[in-house]
């Protein structure tokens, strides 16, 4: 689909793409949000686009994560400086080898964390969502069902959930 | 057992995973299951942030090494690039025992969506025929007419039968294949709900293997997993084409499912009484979302207007 019909589309989605984008907390928002959408897609200079509806949808869904993960950082930027009020703090602008170190470190404790999960689940998680390889070919590849990759993801999922809250309360 | 806040964890983390799929096709579904609870979207932004600490963690701790896979990308058309020189040089580490992987089988998955209130009879190539009740969304496959992934809603399956290549329904994490067979399921946001009329289906033949003969049925709780198998009138298998509704200590809230399938209307149930049990009849041939007010009562219920649609309360509770 062209540029044009991508444009075509988005009108002919323009309320189910706002009902989307409130049922994501977009709340009097949602018409913004999709005045944004609009914008990027026509400076978008893409090819054909197999699925005109679902990558819309996947684009407004990327813009309401975002939105979460400033409003994420902004708050962790206040507890960072709390912290460094308090004189025990690590600030997020620290010198960029030290952040390196500090995300090596912590990359580290998460990959351990999934690894104590079972050595399978670090392996499916990272071809999941570091090389974007998609749950059945996943399964086909290692010879499992599909619902024993999706087990193991689940627990990769609810173990980093369990990790961030557990990072955010200290 | 499981508290509210751990259903909407795991359903948040189902819904992350399989909306970051690149073909994922069920936005209606994840919408109205956003719209069902306001803390559905905390949650799933959660899961999906959850998704990303190690990407992100890579990413600084090692800037040269291939950056994340990045949902925007994968909305683009597949292209052979998006594998890339990374997929051979990591996989090849992890990947040890596949020996050539088979890009060519790669599924081509369709979605077919029914609203509320409408139904849609899918016709496939072997035979085989699949009756959507409204409300509905399936994802099926043109690599593999043998395969059906039930998403939201209910469908009757009627299967041409070969023991050589069974065919397979997937919903959630259930696996269901048939040994020549009619059977109908319902996925609800708690359970999954199987009926057989003809033929045997196996539920999970990898872990439960609950093999389910004509006139049984299954009940899978969508969070553990638990199998509940009961008795069920054979005609009565699939009986929403016939316009009949028919439970047997059905949950309210999986009744006003099955309402809001057939009659189109937007169907809420106050949580005081969603669990409470409900067995019989109920006959909506010709009846549209207006008929909601008057089949309440039978429920014990009564049906109070909720923007465009409805909640069914208590009889006794103020609205």
């Amino acid at each position: 689909m062209s540029r044009q019909g991508l444009e075509a589309v988005l009108i002919a989605e323009r309320e189910p793409l706002l009902r989307f984008l409130r049922a994501r907390g977009a709340g009097d928002a949602a018409e913004d949000v999709l005045q944004d959408l609009w914008l990027r897609v026509s400076a978008l200079d893409s090819g054909p686009i197999a699925d005109p509806r679902g990558y819309l949808f996947r684009a407004a869904n990327n813009v309401m994560h975002d939105r979460y993960r400033s409003a994420q950082r902004a708050r962790q930027r206040d507890s960072d400086w709390l912290a460094v009020q308090g004189g025990a703090g690590e600030a997020s602008d620290a010198p960029l080898p030290d952040r390196h170190l500090i995300a090596r470190a912590a990359l580290d404790e998460a990959e351990a964390m999934l690894r104590a999960e079972g050595e399978r689940v670090l392996q499916i998680f990272r071809l999941f969502r570091i090389e974007g390889i998609g749950q059945r070919q996943i399964a086909q590849d290692l010879g499992l069902s599909l619902s024993a990759v999706e087990k193991d993801l689940q627990k990769a999922y609810r173990a980093l959930i369990h990790w961030r809250e557990k990072q955010d309360a200290d | 057992m499981t508290s509210t806040e751990d259903l909407i964890r795991q359903q948040a983390i189902e819904w992350a995973l399989s909306s970051q799929e690149a073909d994922f096709a069920g936005w209606d579904g994840l919408v109205r299951w956003l719209e069902a609870d306001p803390r559905h979207t905390d949650a799933y932004d959660r899961a999906m942030a959850a998704g990303n600490v190690i990407p992100d963690l890579a990413a600084i701790a090692a800037p040269v090494l291939p950056q994340p896979a990045n949902d925007e990308d994968r909305a683009a058309p597949r292209s052979s690039s998006r594998r890339g020189w990374m997929y051979g040089a990591i996989a090849a580490s992890v990947l040890a025992i596949v020996a050539v992987p088979v890009w060519q089988m790669r599924p081509q998955p369709y979605a077919v969506a029914t609203a509320i209130g409408e139904t849609e009879s899918i016709q496939l190539a072997d035979g085989s025929r699949i009756l959507l009740n409204g409300g509905t969304l399936i994802t099926l496959d043109r690599r593999d007419i043998r395969f059906a992934r039930l998403e939201s809603g209910e469908a009757l399956f009627e299967v041409r039968h070969n023991a050589s290549d069974p065919f397979v329904v997937e919903t959630g994490d259930v696996r269901l294949v048939d040994a020549g067979t009619a059977f109908n399921v319902i996925r609800n946001d708690t359970s999954l709900d199987v009926a057989v009329s003809e033929g045997v289906v196996i539920v999970n033949p990898e872990r439960e293997n609950v093999q389910l003969p004509a006139g049984r049925r299954a009940r899978v709780d969508n969070v553990t997993d638990q199998v509940t198998v009961s008795a069920i009138p054979i005609d009565q298998v699939g009986s929403w084409r016939s316009g009949q509704l028919s439970f047997a200590d059905t949950p309210l809230a999986d009744v006003a499912a099955a309402l809001e399938r057939g009659l189109g209307a937007r169907i809420a149930v106050a949580p005081a009484i969603s669990a409470r049990p409900f067995s019989g009849v109920i006959q909506i041939r010709g009846r549209g979302a207006q008929a909601v007010a008057s089949i309440a009562p039978v429920l014990g219920t009564r049906a109070v207007r909720r923007g465009d649609g409805w909640e069914l309360i208590g009889s006794d509770a103020n609205p």
